[in-house]
């Protein structure tokens, strides 16, 4: 690579970086006042029925260190996290940055082969129908999109399962462990299920359809054309990859809300089932990765999108 | 004119479909063009008089989906010798009646893919094209250099990257860019568009065409940058003797670079024939519309006596509802009494005057 093209790369990602900083304090800060303010604190959740002690909770609390005021709460965790260290679940005792690791490789896993399912449905329909124009077999294409996007997840998602079930007898009902007949098939249905209907199958279509067949209007198509080059390859940038990353970018917080619903339904041991149980549970500091990882997750969709925008196009490095 | 023609168009129509497929824009109606080798041809009319469809139905890139495209394009190379809108009856069918199109009904996938079996090995091999808004007409995320080399990778022998970017160098030095080892590397947007229009002629003449189309190449770019991409075409034009197509409104233009004119109104010619005839002042015998034209040039003296810029008076022809007589005869300022009722209903056929000199006009019939 030039060395002109690092350098708008590099100030890209330190901006990204503050950027970044300055959204998990706002996030943190959002989700925490959120769980103070609702009914209901963990030991008290903890302790429900095992003790009848009034004042259990408060000893806890005592116990284990916790300022009473709810900013020093905030304060506290925040210094804490700056140094790298997230605190323990109140439930389990375990350390929360390792928990949070564990699920979020099995969510990003779901996510991203979701992702892959959704692109592998939309992206043919899109091309097809931006080159062919509109004709009934790309009608018949774009309805078909539509109505997966419209099925809800957790729908189709015990559907799948019943069928899978009952009428094959495919695979247990828990996390398959890698040494079983099938295990990867039990891999596959999530993944599959969240990528049909995780609602941006239509808008992928929809979305790269309108990019594709704007750019193969454009004037230098007309000319790529004229000299006999292919058009794909000269619409692949600004047809393509910029759409493509573009709607990824802003789809994950959509996926990752469909992962929860998923990772519920196929008992899935992901970030979104942790963070179901972790609120539940009231469990402020596992709730609190949880989130920030949510976060990362999403800040990584539109870093990669602005690179891979950077990249194609050295203009926009300027704007 | 006696040379053996490389381009040959025979009654060529270029029908698009208006709103709602109701009636035909007529951009193209009936046209006979020959470009004979080495010849300079230039195309001359207003705006929406079919001179870009005309190119654009040769290459067959018609924008969008034209309503029917009929006729014979000839193109006779040392290489290929086809009709170029061959098997294209295949995918249409057309209702006539009384000698006017009524219905059709067309394939545009079939049509599409045909046109693209046919033009394989011709777009850019054979017929290479510059196009105006050069700013727009490169692909703006790739080096223009890069561009080049791709075209000559596609269109000559020459197939190995290291060599087709010496020749690509080559190119830009022939068309007199400054410092073209630096500027291989430039996007369009970097560049400015007298520099675009320098590398689109690169671009176009890379691939050592048959025939090159000139779509308005001065259009877009400032009045000095005009200038001196015309004195590069008529300096390539006499270095690499290509034959060309030029299309432009701009008479100056045409004048400098062109061997012979035609002159085109509402989707037809008017007139052709040298460019010492039609184009040149003295000379009485011509159409009225070309007159027009010559006179809307802005002159100092033209200015000075009239004290305002001579305009044709009128607007371009409305090339939905054809009139049945002459095309220019609402706007002819050249009508005598004797000739109106011919003039009104009857449209004068292009008829040879002198020698290789022909036009359309009831003035000129005995």
């Amino acid at each position: 690579m030039k060395l002109s093209a690092i350098r708008p790369i590099a100030l890209l990602l330190a901006r990204e970086l503050a950027i970044t900083a300055l959204l998990i304090l706002g996030v943190s800060f959002v989700v925490f006042i959120i769980i103070y303010l609702s009914p209901g604190d963990p030991f008290g959740t903890l302790l429900k029925g095992q003790t009848t002690l009034p004042n259990a909770p408060e000893n806890i609390r005592g116990a284990l260190g916790t300022p009473p005021a709810w900013y020093a709460q905030y304060l506290s965790w925040l210094v804490n996290m700056v140094q790298g260290d997230f605190g323990t679940s109140t439930r389990t005792g375990l350390p929360v940055l390792n928990e949070v690791i564990r699920v979020g490789i099995n969510t990003l896993y779901l996510t991203i082969g979701s992702m892959m399912v959704t692109l592998l449905i939309a992206v043919p329909v899109a091309l097809f129908a931006a080159r062919r124009g509109q004709t009934p077999v790309n009608w018949v294409l774009t309805m078909l999109a539509y109505v997966l996007s419209a099925l809800p997840v957790f729908w189709l998602g015990y559907i799948a399962i019943y069928i899978s079930m009952h009428h094959f007898g495919l695979f247990p009902l828990a996390f398959a462990s890698s040494a079983q007949k099938w295990s990867w098939l039990y891999f596959m249905f999530p993944v599959l299920v969240l990528g049909l209907s995780n609602g941006t199958t239509s808008e992928v279509v929809r979305f790269l359809r309108e990019e594709m067949s704007r750019v193969f209007s454009e004037d230098y198509i007309r000319t790529a054309r004229a000299k006999g080059a292919s058009i794909w390859k000269h619409s692949f940038k600004e047809g393509f990859l910029i759409p493509i990353t573009e709607i990824i970018a802003s789809k994950i917080p959509f996926i990752l809300g469909g992962a929860v619903v998923v990772e519920q339904v196929f008992n899935w041991p992901g970030m979104g089932r942790m963070a179901w149980q972790a609120a539940q549970d009231r469990d402020f500091p596992l709730i609190m990765g949880i989130t920030l990882l949510a976060a990362v997750f999403v800040r990584m969709g539109s870093l990669l999108q602005r690179f891979v925008h950077i990249l194609v196009n050295p203009r926009a490095s300027k704007e | 004119m006696n040379s053996r023609p490389v381009l040959k168009i025979e009654n060529l129509r270029t029908f698009f479909y208006s709103k709602g497929k109701r009636a035909f824009v007529r951009s193209v109606d009936g046209v006979n063009l020959r470009i004979g080798k080495g010849e300079t041809l230039g195309i001359v009319g207003e705006s929406g008089s079919g001179k870009s469809v005309t190119a654009l139905s040769i290459m067959g890139l018609v924008p969008g989906e034209p309503g029917v495209i009929i006729g014979k394009i000839g193109l006779k190379t040392d290489n290929i010798q086809k009709n170029l809108l061959q098997d294209l009856r295949d995918y249409v069918k057309i209702n006539m009646s009384t000698g006017r199109i009524m219905e059709v009904y067309k394939d545009n996938v079939g049509w599409q893919k045909n046109v693209d079996r046919v033009m394989q090995g011709i777009r850019g091999t054979e017929i290479a094209m510059i196009f105006q808004n050069p700013k727009l007409a490169l692909n703006p995320f790739i080096p223009i250099g890069k561009q080049i080399t791709e075209s000559i990778r596609i269109n000559t022998p020459i197939k190995k990257r290291s060599q087709a970017r010496e020749r690509a160098m080559y190119w830009l030095a022939k068309v007199k860019m400054d410092s073209p080892r630096l500027r291989y590397y430039n996007n369009p947007y970097g560049l400015s568009g007298g520099m675009c229009q320098r590398a689109m002629i690169a671009m176009a003449l890379s691939s050592d065409p048959s025939l090159l189309i000139a779509d308005e190449p001065t259009t877009g770019l400032d009045a000095t940058i005009q200038s001196k991409i015309v004195d590069l075409l008529a300096d390539l034009k006499s270095s690499v003797g290509v034959t060309t197509m030029l299309i432009s409104h701009d008479i100056n233009v045409i004048k400098a670079l062109s061997d012979n004119v035609a002159v085109m109104y509402g989707g037809t010619l008017l007139e052709h024939g040298p460019v010492g005839i039609i184009l040149s002042a003295e000379h009485q015998a011509k159409h009225p519309y070309t007159a027009a034209l010559l006179e809307s040039i802005p002159r100092e003296k033209h200015i000075r006596e009239k004290g305002y810029l001579q305009a044709i008076k009128g607007d371009v022809l409305d090339t939905i509802n054809i009139p049945l007589g002459c095309r220019f005869y609402s706007r002819c300022d050249k009508v005598t009494e004797k000739i109106q009722e011919k003039c009104d209903n009857h449209e004068p056929d292009l008829r040879e005057i002198s020698s290789g000199h022909s036009l359309r006009c009831w003035l000129y019939y005995e």
